[in-house]
């Protein structure tokens, strides 16, 4: 006889509440924004947003980047940060030797708004912006 | 419990959570979501809650932050203060948790607990220090990795738990 552990067997009902309650909270907070975020939004208005801090470093029009790569420079407290962006896409190309962990260089592209880089050590943070152009319309 | 048993027994979990974090950070999980990791070390936080209740959980938790930024070199620095937070806050929920609805929650319930308020914390924390709450996004990323990875720590807990010899809980 082949004595078989069922792992469901060692959750309570309360385990299960529990787990249930944290999938749907996580699942609303990802699903939730879309319903009236823009989802069309147009390429030609998104916008790079590079942070330093508080201090915005430098905002680069994403047009831009299909003429030629562009290299931008943050210095953190850390060190100088590289950020590349190019092709419609930005990375951060290379963080300062002293960030243990290096998560923002391992996040790799992105491309669309949403996904934000995040280099927490050395306090710079980039995303993509739609730009807030005027209202199409505005209906009661 | 006998006060030199105790001693030995908060520095063997302590060391045994440092090598679980360093085996840890060699997974390369934050490929998956940035920021994200298995939380191994959670496992001796919760055995240190289990064994000597919440002076000998705190030192354990404490200790192994402290002594796990040290030998890494990231000892007040802006790591060191997001694996505080989220350490602290969620060895206060854990044993929250365990205290008064060990009824209700079994290991595993309090393993995901723990997990979730974990990345909530560093989350708060990181939102803050690089004041962007665009960090936020990451969030459900996260507390959803964390369903998974609080089963796993709470299974393990359990087992090691029960197998355990009684006289290290010492009927606690």
């Amino acid at each position: 006889m082949v004595n078989t552990v069922k792992i469901l067997d060692y959750f309570t009902f309360y385990d299960k509440i529990l787990i249930a309650g944290i999938v749907l909270f996580s699942l609303i907070i990802i699903f939730a924004p879309l319903g009236f975020m823009a989802e069309n939004y147009d390429e030609d208005e998104l916008i790079i947003v590079i942070k330093s801090g508080s201090k915005t470093v430098k905002r680069i029009p994403m047009v831009k980047t299909y003429e030629k790569t562009q290299l931008v420079e943050a210095a953190g407290p850390l060190g100088i940060s590289i950020i590349e962006a190019e092709q419609g896409r930005v990375r951060l190309l290379e963080a300062p030797e002293e960030d243990p962990q290096k998560i923002c260089e391992k996040t790799g592209w992105i491309s669309e708004p949403g996904p934000v880089i995040i280099c927490v050590p050395n306090q710079i943070s980039i995303w993509i912006e739609t730009s807030e152009g005027d209202l199409d319309g505005i209906t009661w | 419990m006998n006060k030199t048993r105790k001693i030995v027994i908060v520095g063997l979990l302590v060391s045994l959570g440092l090598i679980l974090h360093f085996v840890e950070t060699m997974l390369p999980m934050t490929a998956i979501v940035p920021g994200a990791k298995l939380g191994l070390a959670n496992i001796v936080s919760l055995l240190g809650i289990v064994f000597f209740g919440f002076s000998g959980g705190l030192q354990i938790v404490l200790l192994r932050i402290i002594l796990g930024s040290l030998l890494a070199g990231t000892f007040m620095t802006i790591n060191f203060y997001l694996s505080f937070s989220g350490g602290l806050l969620s060895f206060l929920v854990m044993y929250v948790a365990y205290r008064y609805a060990s009824n209700k929650f079994s290991l595993i319930g309090v393993s995901v607990l723990g997990a979730f308020f974990h990345n909530t914390g560093q989350i708060i924390v990181a939102a803050y220090v690089i004041s962007n709450s665009a960090i936020f996004y990451y969030l459900p990323f996260l507390t959803l990795l964390a369903i998974p990875t609080g089963i796993g720590v709470g299974l393990v807990s359990y087992f090691t738990a029960d197998y355990l010899p009684k006289e290290i809980s010492g009927g606690v």
